[in-house]
């Protein structure tokens, strides 16, 4: 026995793992009403009568095939890891279907505690399950649950515990008499031969052999997966032994006139149907439900479309409506603290001017300017939050679906984009439940274009400051317009280097439930901290670094005067971003784009950082403090017009990734990816950027502009042909 | 004489077969593709050998609604039991059902 047994939660997706986990440990895991809220497994203790458990929450999973990342993960854990007790999560209101990860469970010979959850829809559809008597069949307990409510604890703490002490032998299955017959000839020639080399397979373990992870049902559950055809056992068998197995496995292939892994599935069926008969009662018959109901609406041809549009532009009408009187609150008390009075309080220590002003005007000011732009995010949080958990995600999905058929993805990976708007680091991470890796590699590319939290105090801060009136709708446009730019990529990549056809779509509707108060507020305050103390680091460290950057000088000036680094190194930069509206003199428009490479949040940080002191070193750190809003005139002039204004926010919008989205399409899939991201995306930034730049502000030199943008559209797309020729996935 | 290159070519030709779907046992005018069945209506599975449905529920002699079938979307929404599920029309066509009556 371990110092802190394991404890494994594993079921379908969406119904309870993380609820259950986040009750046990007393965690904070998000939670959702979607499929793939949980892509990797997590871990936490839970403590009972001073005795310590490593609780896993674990991916949800349809089976044990291991066809998605997510099923390798589980799947992965379960062998190589062996927990002390699986408690498998199976939704009560569709017993049948989950009990089918149940049975391969129980194949494995893990030890086993059965939890019910969503008894509630359950008992409200009719359905009514003999805990006990299932229990009876299966040979260990079953509890039933209401998860997203309060926890009656106290019978799960108990059966856990002696679960742990003492396992129970989950009951075997039996499968036709034929299929067994082939089954147990497969079986022992693996026990004879050791056809899959126990120690390599990471199965035996001669220490326990009292515990239910016996040899034996090991090999047996081997045998019955090398029926269905697993790859990577069927890879580690003997050139002998694969001989004979694949001539068993063509004795049932034939005598049931089936695929084997179908012959297999079947009869776990049968045995789950014989169960569910004996001891489950439906009250009502079923039929269609209240879920149903509003997808006859909600799904609808004609009006399943605009309901989506006007949910979404609602979301962000709550944004930006409700913060607004937040904002100005927020605004006058953060500037009076960590401005004013801050600055007072250093002046009366006698502090030296440019430590007073890093440490008030810069670092203060930088921090009241974040914390305007909570209200906004925090309402976009709750929306976001408020769509994950009543399981209109899903219908999303499937309503998008017929767009990104055409940019050749399936309806699924819209997901992953609608998550990016809240990260593109999560966004990315969700794509592994896409069933195919080319889906995978082209949803993860097309998640940047989603604009994530950070962005918004980007766009809020600039459309405020030029479209003051007119700014939600500025906000939406940009959201609205990476959508499209997202479809315009995906047509492209879909005709140049993504050239087959999506993977199938298979995906659950789950019933629509109504969003807990308690999980709204655990989503949104996650997503909130997280954005809080990122935005804090970042604009910490990046307001360090302009400082210095700023403080050090080179003799270099254009009459060889002494010039900040800082402004050398833009005004280096600022000619590549001059065709798209930034002037020569703006040059810190182009050191905020590159603090952004860090987090976009650096962005609104840098430009009031260094127009701040620009305003200071023209008037005097009092007087410019006096004159209100002195750095947002200065801001304006440097720009000059609404037009590079707007160039400048779809820059931004376009532009690479930050950094730790960068790592994550590194992590998960390569050096190539994350290249072709990042390049492909800053050239795309600053072509359509400079296109609207010059369209909007036209003049004789933009049909030149026009032309040179179009011409490396077109060469853009015959390189990514040529490639797509060579490496098209 | 076959030269070896032949041999595996013939070999890489014959492959090809091994893998071809065996046809459903169910008469053609008796059952059809799942794609196929109208909206509203119910059936049972005669013949599936896609896993991935099988895998959640979709497993020959289990009962199914259609939910929504539009021709013009790539895909179809059917019930099955207390689940509801959005199918490919590629899946949906390796699926043959018998309309319950």
């Amino acid at each position: 026995m371990r110092d802190k047994p394991i404890i494994a939660l594993a079921g379908n997706p969406n119904v309870g793992k993380t609820s259950l986990f986040n009750a046990l440990t007393g965690a904070r895991q998000t939670v959702g009403n979607w499929p793939g809220v949980t892509v990797e497994h997590k871990s936490g203790i839970f403590s009972l009568h001073n005795r310590h458990f490593e609780v896993i929450d674990l991916p949800g999973i349809y089976s044990l095939s291991g066809g998605t990342p997510d099923e390798l993960v589980a799947r992965d854990y379960i062998l190589n890891e062996k927990p002390d007790l699986i408690i498998n999560i199976a939704d009560a209101s569709n017993l049948e279907r989950n009990l089918y990860l149940t049975v391969q469970l129980m194949e494995l010979g893990a030890p086993m505690l059965l939890c019910l959850s969503m008894t509630d829809i359950a008992r409200d559809n009719g359905i009514e399950i003999d805990a006990e008597h299932l229990g009876s069949h299966l040979g260990f307990p079953v509890l039933p649950l209401v998860l997203n409510r309060r926890l009656e604890s106290e019978q799960l703490f108990e059966l856990i515990g002696n679960l742990v002490d003492k396992p129970q032998l989950p009951a075997s299955i039996h499968y036709d008499e034929v299929v067994e017959n082939h089954l147990e000839k497969i079986w022992q020639r693996l026990v004879k031969t050791k056809g899959l080399g126990w120690e390599a397979s990471g199965l035996a373990d001669s220490d326990k052999a009292g515990h239910s992870y016996n040899l034996l049902i090991q090999s047996r559950w081997q045998a019955i997966k090398l029926i269905e055809g697993d790859p990577y056992l069927s890879g580690q068998l003997q050139p002998s032994d694969k001989q004979q197995v694949e001539k068993e496995i063509a004795a049932i292939a034939k005598h049931r006139g089936q695929e084997p892994a179908a012959v297999i599935a079947d009869d776990r069926f049968g045995f789950i149907r014989g169960l569910v008969k004996d001891v489950v009662k439906r009250k009502k018959p079923g039929n269609w439900t209240f879920s149903d109901a509003v997808d006859k609406i909600v799904l609808n041809g004609i009006a399943g479309l605009p309901i989506f549009f006007a949910v979404m532009y609602l979301v962000f009408l709550f944004a930006v409506k409700a913060s607004e009187p937040f904002i100005g609150i927020i605004d006058a008390v953060l500037n009076w603290l960590l401005v004013d009075q801050l600055g007072l309080g250093l002046a009366s220590l006698g502090l030296p001017h440019w430590l007073r002003f890093m440490l008030s005007d810069a670092l203060g000011g930088g921090i009241a300017t974040i914390g305007t732009f909570i209200p906004p995010i925090f309402f976009i949080y709750i929306s976001l939050s408020v769509l994950e958990d009543s399981g209109y995600m899903a219908r999303a999905a499937f309503i998008a679906d017929k767009f990104m058929r055409r940019i050749g993805l399936p309806g699924k990976a819209f997901i992953p984009l609608l998550v990016g708007f809240g990260c593109t680091v999560p966004a990315i991470m969700a794509t592994r439940t896409l069933e195919s890796p080319r889906d995978r590699v082209f949803a993860s590319v097309l998640t940047p274009f989603v604009s994530c939290g950070a962005k918004l105090p980007v766009y809020t801060f600039l459309g405020m400051l030029f479209f003051p009136r007119k700014a939600d709708l500025l906000i939406f446009g940009l959201y609205f317009f990476g959508i499209v730019m997202a479809m315009l990529t995906g047509f492209m990549l879909k005709k140049t280097i993504f050239r087959s056809d999506p993977g199938n779509f298979v995906m659950e509707l789950p019933p629509y439930h109504k969003p807990t108060l308690n999980g709204i507020m655990l989503h949104t305050w996650h997503r909130l901290k997280d954005f809080v103390l990122r935005a804090g680091k970042t604009i910490l460290l990046v307001i360090i670094l302009i400082n210095v950057l700023q403080i050090i000088k080179l003799p270099w000036g254009t009459n060889g005067e002494n010039t900040p680094v800082l402004e050398l190194g833009g005004k280096l930069i600022t000619p590549v971003l001059q065709p798209m509206g930034v002037d020569k003199d703006n040059w810190p428009a182009s050191v905020a784009l590159i603090s952004g490479l860090f987090a976009k949040e650096a962005i609104v940080g840098t430009l009031q950082s260094l127009y701040g002191a620009e305003e200071t070193r023209g008037r005097g750190v009092e007087e410019s403090r006096s004159q209100d809003g002195a750095y947002d005139n200065s801001l304006k002039q440097a720009f000059g017009s609404s037009a590079s204004a707007i160039a400048f926010l779809i820059f931004v919008l376009l532009y690479s990734p930050c950094a730790a989205a960068l790592t994550m399409l590194f992590k998960e899939h390569g050096t190539k990816w994350m290249l072709f991201a990042f390049g492909y995306l800053t050239a795309l930034a600053w072509m359509v950027a400079t296109l609207v730049y010059q369209v909007l502000a036209f003049s004789a030199g933009s049909l030149y502009w026009i032309a040179t943008i179009l011409v490396f559209f077109v060469l853009i797309y015959i390189n990514l042909r040529n490639i797509g020729r060579k490496h098209a996935l | 004489m076959l030269f070896e290159r032949h041999r595996a070519r013939l070999r890489r030709w014959g492959r090809q077969f091994r893998g071809r779907q065996k046809t459903c046992p169910c008469a053609i005018d008796q059952c059809f593709s799942l794609d196929q069945l109208p909206q509203g209506s119910s059936a049972i599975i005669i013949c599936n050998r896609n896993l991935k449905t099988i895998e959640r529920g979709l497993y020959v002699g289990s009962r199914l609604s259609m939910f929504r079938n539009d021709s013009g979307e790539p895909n179809i929404i059917v019930a099955a039991g207390d689940a509801r599920y959005v199918l490919d029309r590629r899946i949906a066509r390796e699926i043959r059902v018998k309309v319950m009556e």
